[in-house]
């Protein structure tokens, strides 16, 4: 049947065709026009294109929509790899993603060119404590340029380790420092606030009009936590005292911050409305941050 | 006689007559574990709440993924996951089966397999009902995250499972040139999505 189609409906082209044709005066008639044998072999191939890329598209449109999904056998074979490959290639992802809160290259290609993730963050600082509102409003051109950028491949597959594993993290060692019998509520607050937090700010960035998917953006924001950890671990710890953890806290948020920037690099935020994007992620930042202070 | 009882019938619940047998025990340990850890913090030892959260949370992320990146596609031979397009942001699931020929499924890995992955998310709304009962909101919070990771994996292999079941039927009844299977598979989903809505 499937075979049928095409010469069935080539055939109506056909007859509509030379119906027309016999409409038209002879004089007006080209020699394009009379030219029957070539136009009918051309007219073939796309039509029986059509109807084959026609029939895929509604099936592609069907597991996209009905059912929300989209199976695949042949073209990316993983159900047969080992255990291991599984393993190693979910561990890489990780350390990908981990890399680039470390190191958040957009700032430094865009706008630094210079120094490691630490440069960039006491840039950010020097930005954030210098002007006050004034820095801050100056500071929102520059993540305009960053977010032009495209996100890089290692964020695409996005996963929820680097988020749980940082927000247990900071829960636990915030939870160090309160008093015995409100560990378990500070424990549960700060895994529950981080969680929301996140929540909100994708919220936020999605209505916006940012092109990214909720988790995806949870993700990111979960693992440009990871200075944030080292700030809570100092303060469990205690070896800082009160006076140096103002800069040193600075610097941690200012860090977290440059990562969360650099890495939305691709979100897609309108032009003029990065800075309404980009706020909510700085104050949640840097609620985190005095909570790890006063811990 | 004594053979014939030591050997139980194929497709029965035992582990003996799994392919995969270490793979099994191990998801069923993490399917377990994450409850009996729950269950005992929570009525036994409650003295280090947070302890008892953060190995719950742990145990239950790795049966997460265990289930999802190794026992899916070893057991029953399905895997899914979610994507994301950079251009657009939008994420899709994608759904990948073994091909039905050239591997055989056990259908003993086959019922456990199926058994475990909804009688999790049912213990858990049972756990969420009491915690709700015994006013312990504190505990909502991990019954939450469990209900959440346990009834997202139920739901992605019930969907895989029918989209393994929607193509492997059209590539068996037509053997055709790539068109017809295409509109095969095309007209075996619309019955589905039918049946489905």
């Amino acid at each position: 049947m499937a075979a049928m189609m095409p010469s069935a409906s080539m055939a109506n082209d056909y007859d509509n065709d030379a119906l027309e044709r016999d409409l038209i005066d002879p004089d007006d008639a080209t020699l394009d026009d009379l030219d029957d044998p070539i136009q009918g072999t051309s007219d073939r191939a796309p039509l029986t294109g059509n109807i084959g890329s026609r029939s895929g598209a509604s099936t592609q449109s069907y597991l996209t929509s009905a059912v929300g999904g989209e199976d695949r056998r042949a073209p990316t074979n993983t159900i047969d790899e080992t255990v291991w490959e599984t393993l190693s290639r979910d561990l890489l992802a990780i350390w990908e993603k981990l890399k680039q809160v470390l190191w958040p290259k957009y700032l430094l290609g865009g706008i630094m060119q210079r120094g490691g993730g630490i440069g960039a963050a006491e840039r950010g600082e020097a930005d954030g404590v210098g002007g006050g509102l004034g820095g801050l409003a100056g500071r929102w051109p520059d993540a305009d340029v960053i977010l032009q950028g495209g996100m890089s491949e290692g964020l695409r597959d996005w996963d929820l380790w680097g988020p749980l594993i940082f927000c247990l993290l900071l829960s636990l060692f915030l939870s160090r420092g309160a008093k015995d019998d409100q560990k378990d509520f500070v424990f549960s607050g700060i895994f529950a606030m981080v969680w929301l937090g996140e929540a909100v700010v994708t919220m936020q960035i999605k209505l916006l009009g940012g092109n990214i998917a909720f988790f995806q953006s949870v993700s990111i924001i979960g693992y440009t936590l990871f200075p944030l950890v080292i700030a809570s671990a100092l303060s469990a710890t205690g070896i800082v005292p009160m006076l140096v953890r103002i800069p040193v806290y600075l610097v941690l948020i200012a860090w977290s911050l440059a990562a969360g920037i650099s890495i939305m690099g691709g979100s897609g935020v309108v032009r003029n409305r990065v800075g309404i994007a980009v706020y909510p992620l700085f104050v949640f930042y840097i609620a985190l941050g005095c909570i790890c202070f006063i811990s | 006689m004594e053979t014939a009882q030591q050997t139980p019938a194929p497709g029965s619940l035992s582990w003996r007559l799994s392919s995969h047998p270490i793979t099994l025990l191990t998801y069923l340990f993490f399917r377990i574990s994450s409850l009996l850890t729950y269950l005992f913090g929570l009525r036994l030892f409650t003295s280090n709440f947070v302890l008892i959260f953060i190995i719950t949370i742990l145990l239950l992320a790795t049966d997460f993924y265990y289930l999802k990146n190794i026992a899916g596609r070893r057991l029953v031979g399905l895997r899914w996951w979610n994507e994301v397009d950079t251009a657009s942001g939008d994420s899709r699931w994608v759904f990948e089966s073994a091909d039905p020929e050239s591997r055989e499924q056990n259908a003993t890995d086959k019922r456990f397999f199926w058994i475990a992955l909804y009688a999790q998310p049912v213990l858990w709304v049972l756990l969420a009902v009491v915690a709700l009962l015994s006013f312990e909101p504190i505990w909502l919070t991990l019954v939450a995250i469990a209900l959440v990771l346990t009834l997202t994996n139920a739901l992605a292999y019930s969907r895989c499972d029918k989209f393994s079941h929607a193509t492997g039927f059209a590539s068996n009844a037509m053997y055709g040139s790539g068109l017809a299977r295409n509109l095969a598979s095309g007209m075996v989903s619309n019955w589905f999505s039918r049946g489905g809505r």
